[in-house]
């Protein structure tokens, strides 16, 4: 084994971690909030996760001291409601989600032998946004008017009329915040697993936790934005009135189920996810193998993906669906257990033909199993239409979920929390006082929630604040309530493990665990440049076939070893075979994530307390900040000081054409175009399915206007593509008159549509096809406003001489938000306006 | 773009199940539209075309992805790239799997009304 | 778990193979991963002997066995639900009782033929027992859903909508039911009292309520006072119109109260029918249901109360 410890560093190499540690490094004092490394915003993420934990988990023991006895008077109804629809909240948007980015985001990078993520900005901007709306969603609580409709927000209970104060528009504005920064990092983790792989590592070779985050962020850019899309028709209809869920008006309560768990059951394997990914890293290091049938779980990880989509309407099986359709989602959720099953058997082989090793992190992981594989079992017994019937909202379904993600995520995320400790800290923690948690809290939660089972067998149902002795569930109910405390001493003794560890813990060894992968390959506590050179990697399993890398890395022999210009940067790899693609320039740290974030919880604040001019400014706000972040990019001379390169590395990102930007807006109008189809559903569902819709004779909509704006678009299109593949040709002739040009037609194009609202005099407080139509609008008028913009900035980019022949990469990124414009626009006058005038009227 | 219809490229790991996908939204979409405008008289039972639409668009989604999936293994057969032949073997169990999903998922047609 | 239904049986059976299945599954899954562990000796395999038992575990653990157990699941526990749907019986129609939810309590109406008024009651459900019927569901203001746990699984109660469950009681009995979807303040105190009868019984006790209502005289002082205060949301058959008095406008309904005397307990469940105890449910429903839909009495003084309630408890058919 060859270790740091054994580098000779030459003046020279000292001189380049001298250097490094200058362009990484963090800066201290209020300078601190404008970091973006992701080693840093990824702890930040963590920490944040774990307070919300604690938090959460406090409620929670609320509500089992509540229904610890019976006829108990702990908490008034009113109180209880909020208590456990903020603790549903908040472990599931607060704690799960976040700290799993956090992980992801931290140890991305590290396993990829990349430097940082692709837009570490972003990581900054999200991680404020998720800040924010944490802080915003949490002091409803302390003012004591939190939500209390439960976690789902079913309406009408969530309405106006039958949630009256500001609760149900903390979680409807607090939450929309929070999905941002899980969108934001959702859509750089898949740009940064595609695209910035060292060298030589294929798709085929990166590490399985890789794949597994991959599938998460890729499951989070699609399913988070039907949510976002409810929220925000939620939230119209209790600011405004607008009918969308409201029967009178030709809505549908019904509609928001669909949204809800559209997104909701997603959530669940958005979670569950990243825990196994932890899982199919632990066990081939301590089974002392490779992980045999890496094959079968890539495919049960696409499979899981997929099928999870699937799902959603098994949360609404008793809501009065045809049986052929629920049969539908019954068999699809069936379908889950063989993804699932084949991992755990994949697992079990990797143990039966290594050599396992039980060591604190293993036990976790045995944990997992234990709690994982009868949550699974109770889920297919679930999705069985007639049981579901019966058991449906009782306090089984609770004890079944919470089966699933304590065992799904929690234990495997307190493995990895044992696993890389060292990697953090550079210390062990303790194999005593961690014991004696894991039994604490293993113990503890199955007491609690296996008698759960039976109690909601019994007939108790989910959210009573309090039963009656006659029933029969008080012994059950404070079995519960013990074990819950039992648990919560668990945690305790776990906060002290992890606190007394920083301080006593003895030294770790370079890779304590005898682990594969190259986040062991770096110093500890880690470097915030990560890898002074980025090797070259062929393997699954760098480490164990090259174990000589910690050195050689820290020693500067591998690539991207060169300081001099005082840029960040990483590599850009081919997403397919990880052959060097462009040297990928970093942005430095910046004010923008904080100033922008800062502006959009203005909006949110004074949306809560209705001053909605202010929220008008303050969204204007955002967005110049938003636009001035954009300008600092690509040949500005603020983040690029200096463009030469060595001869022999791969030109900088934005001389390319396919940089990462690229990709990054492509992922980008992935969550966009999914908001775009659950606002069609939304159309076509009302239209066909609510008792009440009115759909007028004839559209109010203007169809010669309407054309018009679409020919604007379209013209607008064609020429940019015309210049843009004028430039791949490096011909840059009447770029910068081009660029203002068609800017010009998207502007045309805005004003036409803000014509057509206008003259069409919709009525969307008093029905719901107008509310829609109206949404729409302003959604493909948002997006015309922003193409304008976008090809104006890049006129005078052009002008600054920051894009041309020489520095191609913008327009590309610009003509792709053209082309999702020009679907978007003219599938949308199909639907609003062809099939309306071709069916009729009649609904 | 030639390249990625080739069955062994990755962008194929997701191919079965995006057919698979559509083909669900299409039957629970179909389902549900045909139930709003045209719903059957409940004494029919399952004997309606409801029932038979979907039914045969199960039986064609799972032979064309079956078909896809004996294509994806004699391409993983025909390759010499390692790589090629990876993602040819892995897709072409994804496009068994969907195509079992697709019958599994559609044959409670045969017991079931579909309005009720 | 004690079912006295059809439907509910059919559950309990399907519950209990799948427990007992379950439980076989998760035992020999753990007992193999512990397994590895408790090993000391290894053989020396070759890469394609490993390839081999990989092949062996993940095929017939990872595929094999979920693919038979689910196959199993969907053949012979899906077709269950079938016996919910309400498909036309033999022998013609089953009898229908529309159940209307509001926060918190339950409007129960028995369809009347032509242009017969229905029967409308509240908070007690009466049913004939030995024969399927069909409940019809909607709700007037959130998403309810109407549980009776001992009969079969539970249906949302959605505005708007419609939607039908079918259920049978075996034998006549009383069983207990419950709002199953969380629908506000006092989700947990809205209980529904659902009674069994035999089909003689159950047509004479709808007959009872079917005849029209006697006038209710207007000169007794707890007449004049249910007027003043109470008319306004509550119905009570029979009632002089002249009496009401409609001046305070209310955007929500109260229960009927046409035979309220005869219903088992007060405020959807919360409280037992006792002499008295209507008297004690005005002055004190704050308290006992807290949040519930209708206005504190503190303005009415408590010998009123007691009148208004004296009298409600007369009110039987």
């Amino acid at each position: 084994m060859s270790d740091i410890k054994d580098a000779t560093l030459t003046p020279e190499v000292q001189r380049l971690h001298k250097g490094m540690q200058e362009v990484w490094g963090n800066p201290k004092g209020l300078r601190a909030l404008t970091v973006v490394n992701h080693t840093t915003v990824g702890l930040r993420f963590m920490v944040t996760g774990a307070i919300f934990f604690l938090i959460g988990g406090l409620l929670a023991m609320l509500i089992r001291t509540q229904l610890a006895f019976p006829d108990n008077n702990f908490m008034s109804p009113e109180v209880y409601n909020q208590v456990f629809t903020m603790h549903g909240t908040v472990m599931m948007f607060l704690f799960a989600i976040p700290i799993l980015e956090g992980l992801a985001i931290y140890m991305i990078p590290k396993m990829l032998g990349a430097r940082d993520l692709v837009c570490p900005r972003l990581t900054a901007f999200g991680y404020f946004c998720y800040l924010f709306g944490g802080i915003i969603l949490f002091s409803s609580l302390i003012l004591e008017m939190a939500p209390a409709s439960g976690w789902f927000m079913y309406t009408p209970l969530s309405s106006g009329e039958y949630s009256p104060g500001p609760g149900s528009d903390f979680w409807l504005l607090g939450i929309t915040f929070v999905e941002i920064s899980a969108l934001s990092a959702g859509v750089e983790l898949v740009v940064s697993i595609l695209r910035t792989r060292t060298q030589g590592m294929a798709l085929h070779k990166m590490p399985l936790f890789a794949w597994y985050i991959l599938a998460m962020a890729l499951m989070i850019v699609v399913g988070f934005p039907p949510l976002i899309l409810g929220s925000i028709l939620l939230e119209l209809e209790r600011a405004t009135g607008m009918p969308f869920f409201d029967v009178a008006g030709g809505g549908d309560p019904v509609l928001w189920a669909h949204l809800f768990w559209l997104f909701g059951h997603p959530e669940v394997y958005i979670i569950f996810l990243p825990g196994a990914g932890i899982v199919s890293t632990l066990i081939p290091v301590f089974a002392g193998r490779p992980i045999v049938g890496y094959g079968w779980v890539v495919a049960a990880i696409i499979i899981m993906g997929f099928v999870s989509f699937g799902l959603w309407v098994h949360h609404m099986f008793t809501l009065g669906i045809p049986q052929l359709a629920l049969a539908f989602f019954s068999a699809a959720s069936m379908l889950v257990a063989i993804p699932t099953a084949i991992q755990i058997f994949v697992w079990l082989s990797t143990l039966w033909l290594g050599r396992p090793r039980m060591t604190l992190p293993m036990l976790w992981i045995v944990g997992f199993l234990v709690i994982f594989v009868l949550g699974g079992l109770t889920g297919v017994m679930l999705a069985l239409v007639p049981f579901n019937w019966q058991v449906h909202d009782t306090h089984f379904v609770v004890a079944h979920m919470h089966y699933v993600l304590v065992g799904g995520m929690l234990f495997p995320l307190m493995a990895g929390l044992y696993y890389w400790l060292p990697q953090v800290s550079g210390r062990m923690p303790s194999e005593r006082l961690g014991k004696w948690s894991f039994w604490l809290i293993f113990l503890g939660f199955n007491v609690t929630f296996l008698v759960m089972h039976w109690t909601g067998l019994l007939g108790m149902r989910r959210r009573v604040f309090t039963y009656d002795t006659a029933m029969g569930w008080d012994i059950y109910n404070l079995i519960s309530s013990v074990g819950g405390f039992i648990m919560s001493a668990g945690v305790a003794l776990l906060i002290l493990d992890i606190a007394l560890h920083f301080r006593f813990g003895k030294k770790a060894p370079q890779n304590p665990w005898g682990a594969d992968t190259l986040e062991w390959a770096m110093p500890k506590p880690p470097t915030p440049y990560n890898f002074v050179s980025l090797p070259k990697v062929e393997t699954r399993h760098p480490l164990w076939e090259e174990p000589e890398l910690s050195r050689t890395i820290y020693e500067g022999q591998h690539g991207l070893a060169n300081i001099e210009h005082g840029r960040r940067e990483t590599w850009g790899s081919d997403a397919l075979t990880g052959k060097l693609r462009e040297t990928i320039h970093l942005p430095s740290n910046s004010w923008w994530p904080l100033f922008s974030s800062l502006a959009l919880a203005v909006v949110c604040i004074s949306l809560l307390v209705r001053v909605y001019w202010v929220a008008a400014l303050a969204a204007l706000v955002a967005v110049v900040l938003l636009l001035r972040w954009s300008w600092e990019n690509g040949a500005h001379p603020k983040v690029a000081p200096d463009a030469t390169l060595e001869p022999s590395e791969p030109p900088l990102h934005f001389h390319t054409m396919n940089g990462p930007g690229v990709w990054t807006m492509s992922v980008s109008h992935l969550a966009n175009g999914s908001l775009y189809l659950s606002l069609l559903f939304g159309w076509f569902y009302l239209w066909t399915v609510a008792p009440e819709w009115q759909m007028p004779e004839s559209s109010p909509l203007s169809m010669p206007l309407l054309v018009l704006a679409g020919a604007a678009l379209t013209l607008g299109a064609f020429v940019l593509s015309k210049l843009v593949r004028r430039l791949r040709r490096r011909n840059d002739v009447g770029l910068g008159g081009g660029m203002y040009l068609i800017g010009v037609l998207g502007v045309l194009q805005s004003a036409l549509i803000g014509i057509v609202i206008w003259q069409a005099e919709l009525a969307p407080i008093e029905s719901a096809h107008d509310a829609t139509l109206l949404v729409a609008l302003v959604y493909v008028l948002i997006h015309a406003l922003l193409g304008a913009i976008l090809c104006l900035l890049q006129g005078l980019r052009v002008g600054y001489g920051f894009v041309s022949a020489e520095m191609p990469m913008e327009p590309v990124v610009v003509l792709r938000l053209w082309h999702y414009n020009l679907v978007v626009y003219w599938t949308l006058f199909v639907a609003i306006w062809v099939m309306p005038t071709l069916l009729g009227g009649a609904s | 773009m030639k390249h990625l219809l080739s069955l062994t490229h990755p962008i194929q790991l997701v191919g079965g199940l995006t057919i698979w996908s559509i083909w669900f939204v299409a039957i629970y979409g179909g389902l549900s539209v045909a139930c709003a405008v045209a719903p059957p008289d409940p004494l029919r039972d399952m004997w309606t075309g409801i029932n038979l639409a979907v039914g045969l668009a199960t039986l064609g989604a799972m032979a064309l992805l079956l078909l896809l999936s004996w294509a994806a293994v004699l391409a993983a057969r025909r390759t010499s790239v390692r790589r090629e032949c990876y993602f040819g073997n892995v897709s072409a169990g994804i496009y068994l799997f969907s195509a079992g999903a697709t019958l599994f998922v559609g044959y409670p047609v045969i017991f079931l009304p579909p309005c009720l | 778990m004690d079912p006295a239904g059809p439907a509910a049986s059919h559950q309990f059976w399907v519950w209990w193979a799948m427990l007992f299945f379950s439980v076989v599954v998760a035992l020999v899954v753990f007992a193999l991963w512990l397994y590895t562990f408790r090993r000391r000796e290894q053989p020396q395999r070759t890469p394609r002997e490993e390839q081999r038992i990989m092949l062996r575990w993940v095929l017939g653990g990872g595929v094999l066995l979920p693919v038979v157990s689910i196959v199993a699941l969907l053949v012979f526990a899906a077709p269950t639900g079938r016996g919910m749907l309400p498909l036309p019986l033999p022998e013609g129609e089953a009898e229908r009782i529309e159940v209307v939810g509001h926060q918190w309590w339950w409007e129960i109406r028995y369809p009347g033929e032509e242009d017969e008024p229905d029967v409308v009651t509240a908070n007690r459900l009466v049913m004939p027992a030995g024969e399927p019927v069909d409940f019809r569901l909607t709700s007037a203001d959130v998403i309810h859903s109407f549980w009776i746990p001992r009969l079969g699984g539970k249906r949302d109660m959605v505005p708007g909508r419609h939607s039908t469950i079918r259920l049978e009681a075996s034998e006549p009995g009383v069983f207990g039911a419950q709002c199953a979807e969380f629908c506000g303040a006092q989700h947990t105190g809205m209980l529904l009292h659902v009674e069994a009868l035999e089909r003689d019984d159950y047509d004479a006790w709808l007959a009872e309520r079917r005849s029209p209502p006697e006038p209710i005289g207007d000169e007794a002082d707890a007449v004049r006072a249910f007027g003043e205060h109470c008319a306004a949301c509550h119905t009570v058959a029979g009632f002089p119109e002249a009496l009401v008095d409609d001046g305070v406008a209310h955007d929500i309904v109260g229960p009927d109260l046409t035979d309220i005397g005869s219903r088992p307990t007060l405020g959807a469940g919360v409280l037992p029918m006792e002499e008295g105890a209507i008297a004690y449910w005005l002055q004190h429903h704050q308290t006992l249901k807290p949040g519930n839909r209708m206005p504190p009495h503190n303005h009415i003084d408590t010998e009123t109360l007691q009148d208004i309630g004296a009298w409600l408890e007369t009110m039987e058919p």
